[in-house]
């Protein structure tokens, strides 16, 4: 189990993160969200002891991380940074013999993760002849090649075209289905829905919003409202109580209302204005919970 | 993992991938074709035979020509093709002689065995071939006032030409003294361009990480002292092989045509200058990782260079110093300042004028400066590394080393 509790951290006049906590289980795969400039990167770079936070700490199964615990973790940097000019296959395994591995069982273990991006016949083709996203499959096999027991992604679906988000989505299931803790950033919201149980939101250095993403939907004081109407939408919307907000497309109308707002009468009203062609009332989806998260 | 197993796996990546890279096969290549070459051809080139084009006008010069041959080839093994021979070339008219000299057929042109007649007889030593014939018919007009055979002749010249007193110099022995001068200023030049050569690399080398951001990666699993000791490990083991290489190239190359007689260097000068090679590229190094670490671009890395490099230049102009006045007073303190003693030390040690207690003194601070410098670089390097962007302030790499 991953812990990050309470890390603070200044640079400067710049308060990077005011009270940023979360964790991780084995086996489970957290999505860690947050605007740009959040202290996404900071409260990961810190797990990895890149960062000395003010206070505050980050212990794995209960425990200061120390030095030995760095080598059953596997890391995917914002900045990705790979040799240019190292042949692939040579490349990975290099990481997984920083990590402690022994030459046949890295350059195995680079081989199996190749295969798996289907880059098997790319081995020895050097990085630099590599598709962007290309390289970053091999960027994420060098963080998986020594299986690690946590894995840290910052921003890995970034840059990828949906074939490869689909790749890389399954080996993060996979992962976490084999017991490993995972925790990712990201700003596809949907496809955090999608993959992750749970998820952090954290805003201005600090964590706003944590839990389990079903609870967190229903838990919410929102409601997320949906109609299509022929006639004025609007005007049935503005005798609505607790309404939060409102975004309207031509016909197609939707507002964020207070979960304890009354809509059956709503409903009746909707029916006498015009024809209802399409109606929703259902809980809100994770970018509405961010938006007002972050708000 | 151990501490050092990663800092082996940091050191042997680099030789693989660096060892591997056509800059380095290049380099070294053509390195040690030029001092092959430098080497062997001369040897190559010159068959032993001396040839030298002289003229001739008018009679009474065929002596002097005669004279001249028997003097260059008197110490000839007998048996053996002359060292030197005279080329002459008849003249009948003085235009004729002097059409000849200008176009480079002769070096020079005897007249009626009393005149010579040269192109220029300007620049460091004159004509030598002028000087030859002076001497030559000096012989000669000897030979006619002793009126003996010219064995006889060679013997006078040979007496007022040597040096028949014995010198002693109260500074020690002298007769290694010109040799040891010699060895000492190459062996200083040697270390000179090596630690500032391979410096340079590992600059480059801790830049080129920081510019394509693998550095983090390599951070988040190793510390910093095990990517910069692997880092100066794997050049410096690169650096010494090519070194290596251009000795045994120049050795070999020597011993094979014997152009050019070895000094006798014997087992003293060469466990000096390779002691000292070693501890000058550590303390070097450390200090070019450093500073490789404040910058993100390659572009940037030659400013930050400029500290080491006015160091070894420092050091340099210490060691000139000190070939004129090995026990003053520069170059005792060139000794025992870690950035120059690396430069002073092999060369005062050439010259036999450092005290055992300065040398022990000297290497004791070289490594204890190593050991320091290491810690203090380890934490600069660790605050530069995920500082990207601009230029990376030396006192907040400092304090970031904390962070």
């Amino acid at each position: 189990m991953l812990h990050v509790d309470d890390l603070h951290k200044s640079f400067g006049d710049i308060h990077a993160l005011q009270g940023c906590s979360f964790q991780v289980a084995k086996g489970s795969m957290l999505g860690f969200l947050g605007p740009n400039g959040a202290g996404k990167t900071t409260a990961m770079r810190s797990i990895f002891r890149l960062i000395n936070p003010d206070r505050g700490e980050v212990t794995w199964n209960g425990e200061p991380i120390r030095p030995d615990d760095l080598l059953r973790f596997g890391y995917m940097p914002e900045q990705r940074g790979l040799y240019p000019k190292m042949k692939a296959r040579d490349q990975i395994a290099y990481f997984g013999r920083l990590h402690g591995m022994d030459k046949s069982a890295a350059i195995e273990s680079a081989e199996q993760w190749l295969a798996v991006f289907d880059l098997e016949d790319r081995f020895d083709d050097p990085l630099e002849s590599l598709s962007h996203g290309n390289q970053q499959r091999v960027q994420l096999a060098a963080a998986l090649v020594h299986d690690p027991e946590l894995l840290v992604l910052d921003e890995p679906f970034s840059g990828l075209d949906p074939i490869a988000v689909e790749t890389m989505s399954n080996v993060l299931r996979e992962q976490a289905s084999r017991g490993k803790a995972v925790v990712f950033s990201s700003h596809q919201l949907d496809l955090v829905e999608d993959l992750c149980e749970d998820v952090a939101i954290i805003n201005e250095g600090a964590v706003v919003v944590s839990g389990e993403v079903d609870q967190l939907k229903d838990a919410a004081p929102i409601r997320h409202l949906e109609l299509d109407i022929d006639g004025d939408a609007t005007e049935l919307i503005d005798q609505l109580e607790g309404v939060i907000s409102t975004e309207a497309k031509g016909d197609h109308l939707i507002a964020i209302i207070s979960s304890e707002t009354d809509i059956r009468g709503f409903i009746a009203r909707a029916q006498e204005a015009g024809r209802l062609r399409h109606f929703s009332y259902t809980s809100p989806s994770l970018t509405d919970l961010f938006r007002e998260a972050v708000k | 993992m151990t501490g050092f197993g990663a800092m082996w796996q940091v050191a042997s990546r680099e030789i693989r991938e660096r060892g591997r890279s056509k800059a380095y096969l290049i380099a070294s290549t053509v390195t040690l074709l030029i001092v092959a070459a430098i080497v062997v051809l001369p040897s190559l080139l010159d068959d032993g035979v001396d040839e030298i084009p002289v003229g001739s006008l008018g009679d009474g010069n065929e002596v002097i020509i005669e004279t001249a041959e028997e003097l260059a080839t008197a110490d000839d093994e007998p048996g053996e093709p002359a060292s030197v021979v005279y080329e002459v070339t008849e003249y009948e008219t003085r235009g004729e002689a002097e059409a000849g000299l200008e176009a480079g057929e002769v070096d020079a042109v005897l007249v009626d065995g009393s005149e010579v007649i040269v192109q220029s007889n300007t620049g460091i030593g004159g004509n030598s071939t002028v000087g030859r014939l002076q001497r030559a018919a000096a012989t000669v007009e000897i030979e006619m006032v002793v009126a003996t055979e010219g064995q006889a002749a060679v013997d006078i010249i040979e007496i007022l030409t040597s040096d028949p007193l014995e010198t002693t110099s109260l500074s020690g022995d002298d007769e290694q003294t010109d040799e040891q001068t010699i060895i000492a200023y190459a062996g200083m030049i040697m270390l000179y361009v090596a630690i500032l050569l391979y410096g340079t690399w590992i600059l480059s080398g801790v830049t080129e990480e920081k510019a394509n951001r693998v550095v983090e990666i390599l951070l988040s699993s190793i510390r910093p002292w095990q990517i910069l000791g692997g880092k100066i490990l794997g050049i410096g083991l690169l650096a010494f092989a090519q070194v290596a290489a251009v000795l045994v190239v120049a050795f070999v190359g020597l011993q094979a045509t014997g152009g050019i007689e070895l000094p006798d260097l014997g087992p003293k000068v060469v466990i000096n200058l390779l002691v000292w090679f070693i501890l000058g590229f550590f303390i070097y190094a450390v200090l070019f990782g450093a500073a490789g670490s404040l910058v993100s671009r390659m572009e940037d890395a030659q400013s930050v260079a400029l500290p080491m490099t006015m160091s070894a230049v420092a050091g340099f102009f210490v060691s000139v110093l000190a070939l004129d006045d090995p026990t003053g007073t520069v170059a005792v303190v060139g000794t025992f300042v870690p950035v120059t003693a690396p430069f002073v030390v092999p060369l005062r040690s050439a010259l036999d004028a450092i005290p055992l207690w300065q040398y022990g003194a000297a290497v004791v601070i070289a490594l204890v400066s190593i050991a320091a410098l290491t810690v203090a670089a380890g934490r600069i390097y660790a605050g530069g590394l995920l500082r990207f962007g601009t230029r990376v302030k030396l006192r907040e790499a400092w304090r970031g080393g904390l962070e």
